[in-house]
């Protein structure tokens, strides 16, 4: 479960982030929306504990995101906007490297690894060197590399973007998946329609601040709209997010 | 401890895939004891063969004024050749090392007792040359003296009247001491060698995860910086290491194996156990040099400015080898408190087979890898800012 408290994050005179607040429970798909540049970056390496917040602060399963970083480190698996991979490494290689650094080694973590090829269909591409992978492979690995210690909660940062039709489909199946395992899944994108497909509870964030909060029905009753994308548009007051 | 490990485990194995890192590294490596064996073949051979056994080829103009002249250089295994037309400009071309011109008036001033007069014509700043002039120079001063002699005999003198002094020199340089002007340039291209062997591990594992795109999720596991700085910084030191040995090994084919007295003249070698030294007296370097590039590759906005910064690096501590080349500096306690310095006095010594204080190797070892360990925190705290993930 990840509890966000005021959060605030300046870089100079830009407030990245200036109050954001939710919480996103286990077992349900939580959708960090917004627009390109409204802080959902900024707000997740928050969580995954690369920047410190200015003010504010966050839990992980009960653990300060400032005060016990390795903690929260432990139970979170991210996948943040750098997702690069090792190119000379084997796909199952780059998995394995993340894996040893969470404490995993022998039977265990080579189990584990095969479990998340499996999960992501990546059987055929696991001894290869992920030079020359496709966008859609290299975010298998990125993703697989992620889960390899079983984090109970899971950060994705705008998971599809740059994804082909077939891979979107693939990935929200994964996204699915891991909430159904009762993981906390929390996802940034910029796309509505994207966070209408999946989401369990919504929270729109726009210039730092958090608009809207809740699930995708209380959103409409909120805004008195009848349809999502209409609900969107009339909390951030532009047509922004509704690219495709 | 054990992601320090992991770490290093990674980036070693990362790193031996790469053909190209590694290929730079090794022609990194061969690229100083190569131009150390050029130097010694072409250099000897000017400098060597071309001694006093070799008959002096000398252009004159006017040989026809001084007959005897003439008679005593070609009895001193001089080649009498005719002098170009336009001397100056031969001798400043570089087509002849000098002409000796006679001129017309000689035989008249030589017989009345004047002093006579010739030219050499030279290019002072033609170093090849500087050995067939002295050598000219030589035999004319001789051939005065010899008629100097003469004529006082003549007079009924002693030619002792107009030399006062006798200059002897005892050169004490050995055959081995002369050609170890060549060798000064060597504890530069091993200082080379050792900056460029981890040189690649370096920037592809700080500023190549940077630009892959791969530091951000490697730095949300959870590692404490220091483990993952010390991993990487560990796994570029055998690279560095190996490298260093192959250039040593190199050292140690070229000054044992291949016949030098053929070039040279005579025997020249460098004991296996010096190298050995020399060796253990870079170590420190390495983690010192691997520490700089480290700071420099993390300070680096891209791969590319890394690898150009990371470049110039060996200049630094070489410029006081280069120095060394020509003043030379006595291996005081002073020297040995400048990092990179005080062992390249140190290979000195060893080269020239001088005894080493064993006390110079310690304290030379001690304050560099202590100026290394000062980086390497630095390192760590450039990595525990969370710029370091932010886009510069």
């Amino acid at each position: 479960m990840i509890e966000v408290l005021d959060l605030h994050k300046s870089f100079g005179t830009v407030k990245a982030v200036q109050g954001v607040s939710f919480v996103a429970p286990d077992g349900q798909i939580t959708g960090l929306l917004g627009p390109n540049g409204a802080g959902k970056s900024t707000t997740l390496r928050m969580l995954y504990t690369l920047l410190r917040p200015d003010a504010g602060t966050a839990r992980l399963d009960g653990h300060d995101i400032t005060r016990s970083a390795l903690e929260v480190q432990r139970r979170i698996g991210a996948l943040p906007d750098a997702r690069g991979l090792y190119p000379r490494l084997t796909a199952r290689e780059n998995i394995r490297y993340f894996g040893r650094l969470h404490g995993l080694a022998g039977a265990a973590l080579e189990t584990r690894i095969d479990a998340l090829l499996k999960l992501l269909d990546m059987g055929e591409i696991a001894d290869r060197r992920t030079e020359g992978f496709s966008t859609g492979e290299r975010l298998k690995v990125a993703i697989a590399r992620a889960l390899a210690h079983g984090p109970g909660n899971v950060l994705l940062d705008e998971p599809t973007n740059g994804l082909d039709v077939m891979s979107t489909r693939a990935m929200r199946d994964v996204i699915r998946r891991l909430r159904d395992d009762g993981r906390c899944v929390l996802f940034s994108s910029h796309i509505m329609q994207e966070v209408a497909a999946l989401c369990d509870q919504i929270v729109i964030i726009a210039h730092g601040k958090v608009v809207a909060y809740g699930s995708p029905e209380e959103l409409r009753r909120q805004t008195g709209q009848a349809n999502l994308e209409d609900a969107f548009v009339s909390v951030i007051g532009s047509e922004e997010g509704l690219e495709r | 401890m054990d992601r320090i490990g992991i770490v290093f485990v990674k980036e070693v194995i990362d790193n031996l895939r790469d053909r190209r890192t590694l290929g730079s590294a090794i022609i990194g490596a061969l690229l100083g004891p190569l131009l150390i064996l050029m130097l010694i073949v072409i250099l000897g051979q000017v400098f060597f063969r071309e001694g006093a056994t070799k008959p002096l080829t000398l252009p004159v103009r006017g040989a026809e004024h001084a007959p005897n002249l003439v008679a005593f250089l070609q009895q001193q295994n001089v080649e009498i050749v005719p002098a170009p037309d336009d001397p100056e400009t031969a001798v400043r071309n570089g087509d002849v090392e000098l002409v000796l011109i006679i001129p017309a008036d000689y035989a008249e001033d030589f017989a009345a007792g004047r002093p006579a007069s010739v030219q050499i014509v030279e290019d002072s700043s033609r170093q090849s040359a500087s050995l067939s002039v002295s050598r000219t120079r030589s035999l004319l001063n001789a051939y005065s003296r010899q008629i100097a002699a003469l004529r006082l005999v003549a007079r009924g003198l002693s030619p002792a009247v107009i030399q006062p002094l006798t200059v002897q020199s005892l050169d004490t340089a050995t055959p081995q001491s002369q050609v170890l002007i060549f060798l000064n340039a060597l504890p530069y291209f091993l200082m080379f060698a050792l900056f460029s062997g981890g040189a690649g591990v370096i920037i592809d594992s700080t500023a190549g995860e940077r630009e892959r795109g791969s530091l951000e999720p490697l730095l949300i596991n959870p590692a404490a910086r220091r483990e993952i700085v010390l991993g990487k910084l560990l796994a570029a030191l055998p690279f560095a290491s190996a490298v260093l040995l192959l250039t040593l090994g190199a050292y140690a084919v070229i000054f044992n194996v291949v016949p030098l007295e053929e070039f040279i003249g005579f025997r020249l070698s460098i004991d296996p156990l010096a190298l050995a030294g020399i060796f253990l007296v870079c170590l420190p370097m390495i983690v010192l040099a691997t520490a700089l590039q480290m700071i420099i590759a993390t300070f680096a906005r891209n791969f590319k400015e890394a690898q150009t910064y990371v470049g110039f690096l060996p200049l630094v501590p070489a410029l006081p080898g280069l120095g060394l080349a020509f003043i030379p500096i006595k291996p005081d306690l002073w020297t040995m408190l400048i990092p990179t310095f005080g062992q390249q006095i140190l290979i000195n010594q060893f080269m020239r087979a001088e005894p080493v204080s064993a006390a110079n190797v310690l304290i030379s070892a001690a304050v560099t890898l202590g100026l290394a360990a000062i980086l390497v925190a630095l390192s760590i705290r450039l990595y525990e800012r969370e710029q370091i993930i932010l886009s510069r």
